[in-house]
């Protein structure tokens, strides 16, 4: 009949046009799907046939679901593999471009307070800040999936760094030589910084912590499609054996009990991995990746307060006012009025006790308390008039009372906590990626055992017939 | 059978041409471009404004007479009682100076003192009351601080590049003249201008808020005012070629010009700018006192203090003659 067919199209195409090979071609191409179809509902018609479409079927079946289920664990785990090895990493590195540029500004300032010969260990702070921020931000630049957002502010940074570089020694020449224009060019830069430079680091990290957040979702979400294949196999050997029984009116079928029973072994396992996976995200997230972003935060707000302080002093009584108020809104938001309070507190009421974080934390926020102490005695020097004093009680590192001392130990404490909290992070996110690393090659062991039941199951029945 | 052959052959051939043909078709385009032309952004010193909106507080008071005429000396004794003897008592004198303005009043950062004109003048004052001009205490302050610090107390007197007007005198007292400043233009060599004329439609720099800054924008040339915080910033913007001229009282330019060899002050004066130390109106006694510490600076050592300060930059001059009610 499949031949007739096939053989009727030939025959009306070669008469009409002999030399037109093309659409004999297309009309045999056409027949096969169709010849195929006719000899599955031929054997379906008789039971034997019926068995084994029934076999194939729940063998194809098996296999779907089992690579599904097992690519879908695979994914995930690649997926966390990534985020504790790319995507987290390179947030980190965005922060340090913040970090080291934000510090560069607040010590170029303090270098330039300093009277005579500019300290040595300033002047080294301020070139190992620029070569940090240069390095980390080719670091952040190398992120293959970066998107058009995330590359603008890289190009913002990377063309305005040297600008920002060449002012700042503009404004060293200048002072070297007594001439007030070193002032201006100081300012100069640290505007460009301020207004261009640091708010392109800050959105480069934003975006760089919003894929670490999506990641962290992709990586806990539902694997839908899997699941789907999944029950439904399992539903389709249920009725399978259903089947079995009312025609043969025997309950048990061996092979098919025991790939129902495979295939319900990989669900348990799935849902008991997946549940501890998910938790563990979940906390490699409370006490990780979230911790990290208060206290990148609060390290900012830190680090621009710094700046603020030694510009105020710069700018020598013309036009610092704007540095004041801004240092009073952001030390207020780390760290409240007296150190208590604001980001660093929140974070410390989140962190569990006696865990290195927290103890970190607490040294924050002394070191907090004494800087905004120190800075309230520098405003008041400054403010009545004994300048050379507030300047050094500003900027000497060797005044174990000053604001230097207590901004530096605060800067490393709230290194020392982010640290901590990505060590947090890490640890729990590759726990949640290790949890499931047999689960991927399990379920496609399951899925052969579940396809050897099947085959088995259904050829006994076959045999029966004969 | 061999034509069937030949004819699948052919099929085939006809195939295989077509998926060429395909592949083939369309232009390629140009290869993708990783390094773009960038052009360079010049960085702009903070809050800096191009033609800003000036508001002109209609015309300035000037209704008062000689607003230079100050009161008579009488000598430099400090009797009981005295705004002198109550400065004598503390021990210090307290000063409102400015610490930016390169040569009048600014932070030598070699040795963290202040230096320059006013100083001096500061100096002088604490030297008759104390014998030592070391016993002062310099609070540096704004201009726009400069009659509120008087007001409140929180200095003695101001030293600080400030003009006596009729405006100003109805809020405060004022000491003798010791310095007649004028607004001139500040340019580089190179440029060729020799006044504000020459500048139609160029970019001229001066402080937010200044006279100067009115000035330029009502000079009959029409030059293009930019506003900045500090006269600095102006020098600053001057050296990066974005604007091509500053205006401004010509102690503040020539303190530029010692800074950039580069540049000179041109024009002439087209304003007058008698400079005197500002004193809190009810310090009558003050006055009189300062004005007595004046008139013997102009004979001893004003030419000194202005050799070393202003004649580099503008040239020799002369101490103003005092003018009394």
């Amino acid at each position: 009949m499949v031949r007739d067919t096939a053989d009727r199209a030939r025959s009306q195409a070669v008469p009409q046009q002999p030399d037109d090979a093309r659409s004999l071609f297309v009309a045999a191409l056409l027949a096969l799907p169709g010849r195929g179809l006719r000899s599955v509902i031929r054997s379906a018609a008789m039971t034997p046939g019926r068995l084994t479409i029934i076999a194939v079927g729940l063998i194809g079946l098996t296999a779907i679901a089992a690579l599904t289920a097992s690519f879908a664990v695979r994914d995930r785990s690649d997926t966390l593999t990534d985020l504790t090895e790319r995507r987290e990493p390179l947030a980190a590195a965005a922060q340090q471009v913040y970090r080291a540029l934000s510090d560069a500004d607040a010590t170029a300032a303090s270098a330039f307070l300093a009277t005579g010969e500019e300290p040595e260990e300033l002047r080294q702070r301020y070139e190992n800040d620029v070569a940090m921020a240069g390095s980390s931000l080719s670091k952040a630049a190398s992120d293959p999936a970066a998107t058009p957002r995330m590359t603008a502010q890289i190009d913002v940074i990377s063309q305005q760094l040297p600008v920002y570089t060449g002012l700042v020694e503009t404004a060293r020449a200048n002072n070297r030589q007594g001439f007030p224009v070193g002032a201006s060019y100081l300012r100069e830069a640290s505007a460009l910084m301020r207004s261009v430079i640091l708010p392109a680091a800050e959105e480069l990290y934003r975006i760089d912590t919003e894929q670490v957040a999506e990641q962290q979702d992709d990586a806990g979400g539902f694997p839908l499609v899997a699941a789907l294949f999944v029950v439904a196999l399992l539903a389709a050997l249920v009725a399978t054996q259903l089947y079995l029984k009312r025609r043969t009116n025997r309950v048990l079928n061996l092979g098919l009990v025991m790939a129902t029973a495979a295939i319900g072994v990989g669900v348990l396992w799935s849902v008991a991995a997946l549940t501890v996976q998910s938790v563990l995200i979940g906390s490699g997230k409370d006490d990780g990746t979230e911790q990290v972003e208060v206290l990148v935060q609060a390290r900012i707000a830190a680090l621009k307060s710094r700046a603020d302080e030694t510009l105020t002093l710069v700018a020598r009584g013309d036009g610092g006012e704007g540095y004041e108020q801004e240092f009073i809104l952001l030390s207020k938001q780390m760290a409240g009025d007296d150190g208590s309070g604001g980001w660093l507190a929140d974070v410390a009421a989140s962190a569990k006790d006696g865990t290195p974080l927290a103890s970190e934390i607490a040294l924050a926020q002394e070191s907090a308390e004494q800087w905004l102490r120190a800075h309230a005695k520098v405003r008041e020097l400054d403010n009545a008039g004994n300048y050379a004093e507030a300047v050094q009680l500003a900027i000497d590192v060797g005044k174990s009372d000053g604001a230097a001392v207590a901004f530096v130990a605060l800067d490393d404490h709230l290194r020392a906590a982010i640290e901590e909290a990505r060590q947090s992070f890490y640890d729990d996110t590759t726990a949640a990626s290790r949890v499931v690393t047999l689960l991927a090659p399990g379920w496609i062991v399951l899925g052969v055992v579940a396809a050897l039941g099947v085959g088995a199951g259904i050829r006994e029945r076959v045999r029966e017939y004969r | 059978m061999s034509r069937r052959r030949r004819r699948l052959a052919a099929v085939l051939a006809a195939f295989l041409a077509g998926a060429l043909l395909l592949a083939g078709c369309g232009a390629a385009g140009a290869p993708p471009n990783l390094a773009p032309q960038v052009t360079a952004h010049r960085p702009l010193p903070a809050n800096a404004q191009v033609n800003p909106e000036i508001d002109n507080e209609g015309a300035v008071n000037d209704d008062c007479g000689n607003p230079t005429a100050s009161l008579r000396p009488k000598g430099i004794a400090t009797p009981r009682g005295s705004t002198m003897a109550e400065i004598k008592r503390r021990g210090i004198l307290r000063v409102g100076v400015d610490q930016n303005t390169f040569l009048f009043g600014f932070r030598n950062p070699a040795t963290g003192n202040l230096e320059g004109f006013d100083i001096a003048v500061a100096s002088e004052i604490a030297t008759a009351l104390f014998g030592d001009p070391n016993r002062v205490r310099f609070k540096a302050i704004t201009s726009q601080q400069r009659i509120d610090v008087l007001r409140d107390g929180t200095v003695d007197v101001v030293v600080r590049t400030m003009t006596i007007n009729c405006e100003r005198r109805e809020l405060i007292e004022f000491s003798s003249v010791y310095f007649v400043a004028g607004q001139r233009v500040l340019v580089t060599k190179r440029s060729g201008y020799t006044g504000l004329a020459d500048l139609a439609g160029k970019k001229v720099c001066a402080t937010t808020g200044s006279t100067s800054l009115s000035n330029i924008a009502s000079a009959a040339s029409g030059p293009v005012p930019v506003a900045v915080d500090n006269w600095s910033d102006c020098l600053v913007l001057l050296q990066q070629g974005q604007v091509e001229a500053i205006s401004t009282d010509d102690t503040i330019l020539a303190g530029m010009a010692q800074q950039d060899p580069a540049t000179h002050v041109v024009g002439p004066k087209f304003t007058s700018e008698p400079y005197g130390v500002g004193i809190p109106k009810e310090d009558t006694d003050m006055v009189r006192y300062v004005n007595a510490v004046l008139a013997k600076f102009r004979k001893s050592t004003w030419q000194a203090v202005y050799d070393r300060w202003i004649e580099p930059a503008l040239g020799p001059g002369t101490p103003p003659e005092p003018t009394y009610k």
